[in-house]
């Protein structure tokens, strides 16, 4: 391995510690990054738009500050990247639109102007489906993101790019959005941790929405510890998001390494083998991950809510009623400019009745108030993300059938906090993955979980192969 | 909206009525695909479960300067 591909594995906290003692160049670190992504990237797509002026200035400033003691913290000098529905002030934010092509953000989103002023250094905008839901799409401007573990297949969505890059090791941590699981989709995928925190948690002002009672940004991460320090970073109340939480945030690396010795795991199986029947080596996956997690001393067992596909229901008559809010305009000026598939999936919400949008939030409150209430049995709940692990790219009918075979968009339903974490790889070699659900505000204790687990099984040492 | 199966000038007379009138062909096919799967969708959502009573999840609330 070259010493650009050490550098391309660093994790977020071990490149702060050597960044703070100078032992690492913010400026090489992200030069040897750059370098990867050049050499690597044409064939996956992950950057809509990569930035290296931007970034080696960001580097550059970083080195100064840090040679002068002005350490900033964590992400100081450490690269990352940012879906391209985030604005970032004076590049495009296209949400991969020929529509949005040419708009160029005034200003940054909260989540960029926290990591700008954490010291972070820009790398680009990464892929996604566009308007966050169109997706894998080969007729848009911009082809789609491929999984680095293999580059046929799909690396999920809708934060492609997100997920392709930190998996392929072009940065190190990514910004994502999260409608139906859109973290948590390419986190399972790519074999990366993803975090969509509970509902209002993080700033959602400068990105732009897909469905605002659903949309949550995310963090997209190697491992456990850097997705809560990124979590630490950019969650935080915003008085001019009507989503957002006035309460205290942050303190998310707080119980990592506590042991898991008493803690109540319910294992949400009917989702995945009655509601849905997940593909063989994924529910081997997720329940051997539940059985390593009763062996680290939780105390595991079985719990169970309403049927997976109320919980759909719900989100989907939800989202495509408030996306084509959003989309109507455009659809009846310039419909030729969205991609087959943004458009179809955006239209469905054309003739939903009112009263239809109405009732699906009002057992959205029914199923938020049942869900919630098993925390009163148990503190963590382990589900599936994805049914499937990831189909061939250019496979519709396989993709068409996979999209929608998830667990994940009941937790955007719910509000509640879900974390995608890896539980090993299918025989040919393709990430496995579980989801962890707490409830409300119990970000810390999702981390403390995944924590465990990783260190008893850390498939966060496996990287891909890129070719 | 009928419960008749939807037919090509069906959607496309229904998206007039909604201004979308440079919907092509295969635009409206998928529009077609898309009013079905809504329509599929909304036999999914148990209303039956609710009250008259049960409030949605979205709840107009006003803070103390007036301002939702």
């Amino acid at each position: 391995m070259s010493a650009t591909d050490d550098l391309a594995w660093l994790t977020v906290a071990a490149a702060a510690e050597l960044l703070r003692a100078k032992k690492l160049s913010p400026v090489e670190y992200t030069q040897a990054l750059i370098a990867r992504g050049e050499r690597h990237d044409k064939h996956y797509n992950a950057y809509l738009r990569a930035t290296p002026d931007i970034a080696l200035a960001d580097a550059r400033r970083a080195e100064s500050e840090i040679q002068r003691g002005e350490w900033r913290g964590p992400f100081h000098g450490v690269p990352y990247g940012l879906k391209d529905i985030v604005d970032y002030a004076g590049l495009p934010t296209t949400a991969h639109s020929k529509i949005l092509q040419d708009n160029i953000a005034n200003a940054d989103a909260v989540v960029t102007q926290k990591l700008r002023a954490a010291g972070g250094v820009f790398m680009g905008k990464l892929s996604t489906h566009e308007f966050a839901t169109g997706g894998p799409s080969f007729d848009l401007p911009w082809l789609p993101a491929r999984n680095p573990w293999n580059r046929d297949h799909f690396c999920g969505g809708s934060s492609s790019g997100s997920g392709t890059a930190t998996a392929a090791g072009f940065l190190p941590a990514a910004i994502g959005t999260d409608t139906g699981g859109s973290v948590r989709n390419p986190a399972t995928m790519c074999g990366i941790i993803g975090m969509k925190a509970t509902y209002g948690l993080v700033s959602r002002r400068g990105v732009v929405p897909l469905a605002y009672s659903l949309d949550h940004v995310g963090t997209l991460t190697r491992t456990v510890r850097d997705n809560a320090l990124m979590l630490d970073l950019i969650a935080g109340h915003d008085a001019l998001d009507p989503g957002s939480v006035n309460r205290a945030a942050g303190g998310y690396t707080g119980q990592l390494g506590r042991d898991i010795r008493g803690l109540r795991i319910g294992v949400l199986r009917h989702f995945y083998t009655r509601d849905m029947q997940a593909d063989a080596e994924m529910a081997a996956s997720i329940d051997g991950a539940a059985k390593q997690l009763g062996e680290l001393g939780a105390v595991v067992s079985e719990v169970s809510t309403a049927p997976l596909g109320e919980y759909l229901a719900v989100n989907r008559t939800i989202l495509t009623s408030e996306a084509f809010a959003v989309h109507e305009k455009w659809l009846r000026e310039r419909p030729q400019d969205y991609g087959a598939l943004a458009r179809e999936r955006i239209m469905a919400g054309a003739f939903v009745r009112a009263a239809d949008y109405v009732n699906a939030t009002r057992l959205r409150r029914k199923l938020t108030h049942a869900f919630h209430a098993l925390f009163e049995q148990v503190d963590v709940i382990v589900t599936a993300s994805a049914m499937d692990p990831a189909c061939r790219i250019d496979d519709e009918k396989a993709v068409d059938y996979t999209y929608g075979r998830q667990a994940r968009a009941p937790f955007n339903v719910t509000g509640s906090p879900a974390l995608s974490v890896p539980t090993g790889f299918t025989q040919s070699g393709l990430p496995l993955g579980m989801q962890l659900v707490g409830k409300p505000f119990s970000e810390a204790l999702l981390y403390r979980v995944a924590y465990a687990y990783e260190q008893a099984m850390p498939w966060a040492n496996k990287h891909p192969d890129l070719r | 909206m009928a419960d008749h199966d939807l037919t090509l000038d069906d959607v496309r007379g229904m998206a007039a009525d909604i201004g979308m009138t440079r919907l092509n062909d295969t635009q409206l096919q998928e529009l077609l695909r898309a009013a079905g799967a809504a329509r599929a969708r909304r036999a999914s959502l148990h209303t039956e479960m609710l009250h008259y009573a049960d409030e949605p999840s979205h709840v107009f609330q006003l803070n103390d300067g007036g301002r939702p």
